[in-house]
Order: C-alpha cells, then structure tokens, then sequence
C-alpha cells in the first residue's frame, strides 16, 4: 500500500502538488471575502438581487467572485484527480481522467460566467 | 496487491481497515471525505444559482427555502466540513514545509482544537437562524 501511495503522488504530478497549495491559500482569502460581503457586510439585511446587482456594479467584486469560481474548480477537479489516480483504473488512464476533468473545469466555470451575468446587468 | 480488487481498501489486513488506522490516517480519510463533498457542493450551488438568476421571484422563493431550520443546519454542517477541511489542509502545508513531522500527532490534535473553535463560532453566528430560521 505504501508503494500504492508513492506511484500516486508520482502519477498526479509536481506542478498538480504546487497549484493545489498555491490555490489553497488564495481560496482561503476569496472565501473569506465571499462570506463576510454575502452574509455580514450588512447584518440584518436579506441577500436580495439588489443588494447583489449593487454589489456587482463595483468591479473588484465581479474580479473576486469569478477568481473565487476559478480557484474552487482548480482546487475541487484538481483534489479529485489526486483521488482519482489512488485508483488503479484511473491512474491507468492518466491522459483520459486528465482531459475529462479539464473539459468539465472549462464547462463548469463558462456556466458560472453565465449565471452571474443577469446579476451584472442588473 | 491488485488495487483494483479493492481488498485493499476493505480487507481488515488493509491499512485503511477502522482499527488499523491511526491519527494520520483518520485525517487522511476526513481530508478525502471532506474534499468530496465540497466538490459535490460547488455543483449545488451552481445549480441553485441557475434557477436563482432567472428572475426576482425565483431568486426570492429559493432564499425563502434556504432561510428553513433544516437548511440553515445544513449550512452550518458545510461550515464544519470546510473548516475541518482547510485546518487539516494548513497542517499538510506544514509538513509540505518541513514543520511538525516529528509531531504530527500532536499538530492534528492542536488544528482540531483550532476547528473546534471556530466551529463553536460558526454555530453561534448561526444560533437563531438554525433554531427559528431566516424568514
């Protein structure tokens, strides 16, 4: 097992090992953000589409939200490669988990872009 | 040992068996546990949002559902699982560094308590909602 376990690290690769630390430490930072302007900014205010549409006019946070949305699947698809390859019938087909995951990333963050959009226009 | 026969995920010779596993371990399994269901969530609340944005009314009826005890709950228990989540992914950076290997028991054990308060915090900013609900 011990074998197993050095084969995988070996199988997801150094930059893979970089981009989920690199990407950890700025999720903890764009998380904190997202929360405390979501849900503390104004206590005792609901989260309403105008408070959002009035947040959104300020461009720092359509940077902050779609960086956020960005970083979450670079460090999510990137975790689950890494568990991905513990598995014998992944790791064997490194190339096909590695395009799969990149296909649902880019996907994934185009419907993001799509979803805050009518909260940008207003 | 064939990993794709999964004896050695389930065997009670493997290392992941419950009474064979130790404090790194348990961490470990948590780590993945968690980060799944983080990943799970993400869709969620992709999803959510998609029907969230198509018009005020929409936006308005699911905030009045999210606002339910049941889901404020779950929402604390999301804030459990990131907050476990990213402690124990402080303490892997550390031993990334080079920090506390030698003690790594010890070093789970003091992120846990760090968890432990900020969950306690998590759950007194949530206290009301969890108990009355947020509408």
């Amino acid at each position: 097992m011990a074998e197993q376990r050095i084969a995988t690290s070996k199988v997801a690769g150094t930059w893979a090992w970089f981009f989920q630390r690199l990407s950890a430490v700025l999720l903890v930072v764009l998380l904190g953000i997202h929360i405390y302007v979501d849900h503390f900014w104004h206590v005792g205010e609901d989260l309403s589409v105008s408070n959002i549409n009035d947040r959104l006019r300020e461009a720092v946070f359509i940077v902050i939200d779609y960086s956020l949305l960005a970083v979450v699947l670079l460090h999510g698809l990137n975790g689950t490669r890494t568990v991905l390859f513990d598995f014998d019938m992944f790791a064997k087909r490194k190339d096909l988990v590695d395009v799969g995951l990149w296909v649902l990333g880019i996907a994934t963050m185009v419907w993001g872009v799509t979803i805050l959009w009518p909260f940008i226009q207003g | 040992m064939k990993v794709s026969s999964f004896k050695w995920l389930f065997g009670n010779n493997s290392e992941f068996w419950p009474t064979n596993m130790k404090t790194g371990m348990w961490a470990w399994v948590g780590h993945r546990l968690t980060g799944i269901l983080l990943v799970v969530y993400v869709f969620m609340h992709l999803s959510f949002l998609t029907q969230a944005s198509l018009s005020h009314e929409k936006f308005n009826d699911l905030m009045d559902v999210m606002a339910q005890p049941q889901f404020v709950f779950l929402d604390f228990l999301l804030v459990c699982a990131v907050i476990y989540h990213a402690l124990n992914g402080f303490r892997v950076v550390l031993f990334d560094l080079g920090i506390g290997i030698r003690r790594q028991k010890m070093v789970f054990w003091i992120t846990m308590a760090v968890a432990a308060v900020l969950v306690v915090v998590g759950f007194w900013a949530l206290r009301e909602l969890i108990f009355t609900g947020g509408g």
